[in-house]
């Protein structure tokens, strides 16, 4: 300060007084924001680096031998997964969100959130269900050998449920829903003037969306596709249950059968490439999406009405997905949890059902608490290195839950072994291990993971509010604390909310994470209903899918109710208060 | 002195140059306009007196106190301005009433209803204290703003742009009650706006900023019209009459006339601006002979196009605009004699190639001698 008023009377040849408050200077403010936006970003990111530097660092034996041995065939399974459900989804998703936003038919207005059911249902779930009712010893086959006087497996061909096709087809059915989401909101942002004027122009309405409003969407269509992708990646109940190699099954058969962390790492960094090829998909097709608005102005589109055959179509292409993604596995699970109420309602399930609503939701308020205070922080300092470093912080939603749990798994066994190594040094007492193998490792993994959702959407809602309030709250007297707490939390509560909602039902969900990294003897509902449907015991785990699926319709309820409200014609102005 | 004072500031955002060197004295009790076209760094100055914006080069004060140099920064909270917004920033989440106290917060609970109702009765608005923004009509939120900014009795009021918002009826009216507020208030204010009527109307003093970011000229809105320093000046008012000459015996002729130069060096070339209502039409005259080619009424005024018939005029000078009162419409065809007010008359000399020198703003490259 002294050294500054001296330069200061130097150049000026005065010294004017300082103002009131510029005591406390504007850096100690902002610094707890910066300096605590880039510490916890950090934090977020060291799984990720943990796997990549040990993923890059040439090692045992071991890496040689799964080179030789399993790595070509992981290879050749998960991208074979990935192509399956890749075409899949965009068949289903693409094809259903053009028929509800721009054709008229019977049940248009349910099919318009009923298709986003599926959403509800984890990949692993359906899984359970469809290899009950299809196997060999299911109510399926059974019918079918009576009709035809079938005795033995060879007398006849039945598709194998439990394969790379079987695999692709269930978290086609449940993954299809990214893509209809996004591909409709595309639709429906389309002015309807481009599509008339292609209509004028002479092309007729199904070389208009071919050539017009496909082309339009496709960054939207390319999103989804990469997060359906990134799903795909980071499934494992599913490929476990169905013993479809991919690479998450090899990372736990590496971890859980040869015991070996590193060699599961190492196989996590080869899996990043895939990932980063995605991230890299989905960023440019973000990029690219915002030179496709045709305008801001909405109208409503233009609907076809069908009539005849190709109505019935329409009715029936939508409800298929309804059909077989949610209403039939939710029908045979409720009735197996009638059947078997008395094995199903124990105290145990109660049990891990507490398990599975307090971790969630201390990690979905967690994760809110962390992404206000992130958000924020880049909202006042639009500084690169912060900017950067959260960027960075948000890649965990892209990683798969087997990598980062891999990576959770490194970095706190370090941690561990530094305060142990630590306090044997200087106290003589051995603390072993601290974090790995508790809850709060498990904390950790879900908020790497899930920050970005919360993240994303308070920030997203952040920019809706022009930075000039921020401003009219400064000249007010109001400093950034206070600025936050009374006038952005008011306006951001929906999206909070929001936020809250769906990482908490993501938690309620994970599976891949939760059995590498839960403590021993700790179950929650997602790794109970696994462990029991794997002994083909899904009657006793039939009320805990039940409730997981319950819980997944909460978001459902969320986004349908965002897509009345962007429906053209209604209010599109930013909720207020 | 009281009010604010800014002294030398530059600022850049990349490679752009928005402000250039600019200074400014704004006393309590006085309104200053800083006029310029949209990106000329106007409301970037308003920002960095806000705190809103950190200050590059220059310094800030506000009541003789610095409140920005490029080693200090007092942070908006704490330096006691009223800031009014082009879209006004109301909060859409609290009432009239909490909107206008947010600024009160320092005060017991009952002088701040009170500060806050005295407040939106001066701008008659008590009837809605316990409305919401929304509710309320494009101008009646314009004044919550200023009730807003002035309530807790600033230092300094910025004002951006204050009047985009509303249309054109509504504005004239708004503009008179804003005046009689902050004049009542005694506030030093610096408004910023790219509507030179709307400057002409608020400001005790205007002052111009050019696309380079500098200030081209600064005065009374009298001096500003009739007095204008810059080829940029002049034409920010409207339409233009141009010509080309030389100073040929301390004057220039251009076909309306013979105006004065003796300003201006022998034998230079100049550019002559002339206003449409500097143009005085007469039947039978001595001037020019004119053309009438069309004729528009605007309101109060014509606009009417006439073109020189004279055989010694170069194309690009044959139209002339003229305005006159709205009484008199001539008709189509009909012929008149022009000549010149040399009192809406401006020379600008202009270099060697037939761009602007000098005084004229075009050529960045030239120092600048506004103040």
């Amino acid at each position: 300060m002294n050294e500054f008023m001296t330069t200061e009377a130097a150049t000026t040849g005065i010294l004017p007084p300082r103002a009131a408050g510029a005591k406390r200077n504007v850096w100690s403010w902002l610094n707890v924001w910066s300096l605590g936006t880039v510490l916890i970003a950090a934090a977020m990111t060291v799984p990720i680096l943990a796997v990549l530097i040990i993923g890059l660092t040439p090692g045992d034996d071991i890496w040689s031998h799964l080179a030789s041995t399993v790595l070509p065939g992981y290879i050749s399974t998960t991208l074979g997964l990935m192509i399956g459900v890749g075409v899949g989804t965009l068949v289903i998703g693409v094809g259903t969100a053009w028929l509800v936003s721009t054709c008229r038919f019977s049940g248009r207005r349910l099919f318009e959130w009923a298709l986003l059911l599926p959403m509800a249902m984890p990949a692993y779930v359906i899984a359970y269900v469809y290899t009950d009712i299809l196997e060999y010893a299911g109510p399926v086959q059974e019918v079918l050998r009576d009709i035809f006087g079938w005795t033995l497996k060879r007398d006849y061909w039945f598709p194998e449920i439990r394969s790379l096709g079987g695999a692709a087809s269930m978290m086609t059915l449940v993954l299809y829903p990214y893509v209809y989401l996004l591909s409709r909101a595309a639709f429906m942002e389309q002015s309807v003037c481009v599509l008339e004027a292609s209509r004028i122009l002479g092309r007729g309405p199904w070389r208009s969306f071919c050539t017009v409003a496909l082309p339009l969407a496709r960054p939207a269509i390319v999103i989804g596709v990469s997060l359906v992708l990134m799903e795909t990646l980071n499934d494992f109940g599913t490929v476990d249950f169905f013993a479809v190699g991919t690479f998450t099954l090899g990372i736990y058969d590496v971890w859980l059968n040869m015991n070996n962390v590193a060699g599961a790492a190492q196989l996590a960094g080869v899996m990043l490439f895939f990932v980063v090829f995605l991230m890299l998909a989905e960023r440019f097709a973000r990029r690219k999406q915002r030179f496709h608005t045709t305008t801001a102005k909405l109208k409503a589109l233009p609907g076809y009405q069908l009539k005849g055959a190709p109505k019935r179509f329409a009715t029936v292409a939508c409800a298929l997905p309804v059909l077989f993604g949610f209403l039939l596995p939710a029908m045979v699970l409720g009735g197996y949890a009638v059947t078997n109420f008395d094995a199903a309602a124990n105290a145990e399930v109660l049990r891990h059902a507490g398990n599975s609503v307090l971790l969630s939701s201390v990690v979905a308020l967690l994760a809110l608490g962390i992404g206000v205070f992130m958000a924020y922080g880049v909202r006042l300092r639009k500084e690169k290195i912060v900017t950067f470093v959260v960027r960075f912080a948000s890649l965990g939603y892209a990683v798969p839950g087997s990598v980062l749990a891999i990576g959770v798994l490194v970095s706190l066994g370090g941690l561990d072994n530094g305060i142990d190594g630590f306090m044997r040094r200087n106290f003589g007492l051995s603390t072993g291990l601290v974090f790995s193998g508790t809850i709060a490792a498990v904390t950790f993994g879900y908020l790497v993971r899930f920050l970005a959702l919360s993240f994303g959407s308070v920030e997203a809602s952040l920019s809706k509010i022009t930075p000039n309030m921020d401003g009219a709250a400064a000249s007010l007297g109001h400093g950034p604390f206070s600025t936050l707490k009374r006038i952005h939390l008011p306006l951001i509560r929906g999206s909070a909310l929001t936020a809250v909602i769906l990482v908490f039902v993501e938690c309620m969900k994970e599976l891949p994470m939760t059995v590498i990294l839960r403590p021993f003897n700790f179950h929650t509902l997602a790794t109970y209903v696994h462990q029991f449907a794997s002994d083909e015991q899904l009657g006793e785990a039939s009320l805990a899918a039940l409730a997981i699926v319950g819980f997944g319709i909460l978001p459902v309820i969320v986004l349908s109710f965002a897509i009345t409200k962007s429906r053209p014609g209604h209010s599109t102005e930013e909720p207020t208060s | 002195m009281k009010g604010l004072h800014v002294i030398g500031v530059s600022h850049t955002f990349g490679d752009n140059k928005v402000l250039d060197n600019v200074s400014l004295m704004n006393p309590a009790g006085e309104l200053v306009c800083l006029l310029g076209p949209s990106g000329s760094g106007k409301t970037t100055l308003l920002r960095l007196a806000a705190g809103l914006e950190r200050l590059q080069e220059g310094e800030i004060l506000i009541n003789d106190e610095v409140v920005a140099d490029p080693k200090l920064h007092v942070p908006p909270e704490h330096r006691g301005i009223g800031l009014m917004f082009q879209e006004y920033a109301l909060f859409p989440h609290l009432s009239i009433i909490e909107n206008v106290s947010f600024g009160l917060d320092g005060q017991p609970k009952n002088k701040a209803r009170r500060r806050a109702l005295e407040m939106l009765d001066q701008v008659g608005m008590v009837p809605y204290a316990e409305n919401h923004p929304h509710m309320l009509s494009g101008g009646q939120q314009q004044r919550i703003a200023l009730a807003r900014a002035l309530a807790p009795e600033p230092k300094l009021l910025l004002l951006d742009e204050p009047y985009s918002g509303l249309d054109t009826n509504l504005r004239g009216q708004i503009r008179e009650e804003t005046l009689n507020v902050l004049k009542a208030s005694g506030v030093a204010t610096v408004m910023v706006t790219h509507d030179p009527e709307e400057a002409m109307f608020m400001a005790d003093r205007i002052k111009i900023l050019g696309d380079n970011g500098r200030i081209l000229q600064s005065g009374r809105p009298h001096d500003i019209y009739y007095h204008p320093r810059h080829e940029f000046v002049a034409k920010l008012f409207g339409l233009m009459n141009r010509f080309e000459s030389v100073v040929k015996d301390g004057h220039v002729e251009i076909p309306l006339g013979r105006i004065q130069a003796e300003s201006h060096d022998e034998g230079r070339k100049v550019e002559v601006l002339v206003r449409p209502e500097g143009v005085l039409l007469e039947i039978g005259g001595e001037g020019a002979p004119l053309d009438v080619m069309s004729t528009h009424l605007l309101g109060h005024d014509n606009i009417v196009r006439v073109v020189l018939t004279a055989d010694n005029v170069a194309t690009g000078e044959r139209d002339v605009y003229v305005r006159i009162h709205h009484t008199f419409e001539p008709e189509l065809s009909q012929r008149f004699t022009g000549n010149i007010d040399p009192e809406y008359a401006f020379i600008f000399p202009m270099g060697e190639a037939g761009e602007l020198t000098g005084n004229g703003t075009v050529s960045a490259s030239q120092p600048e001698a506004a103040e």
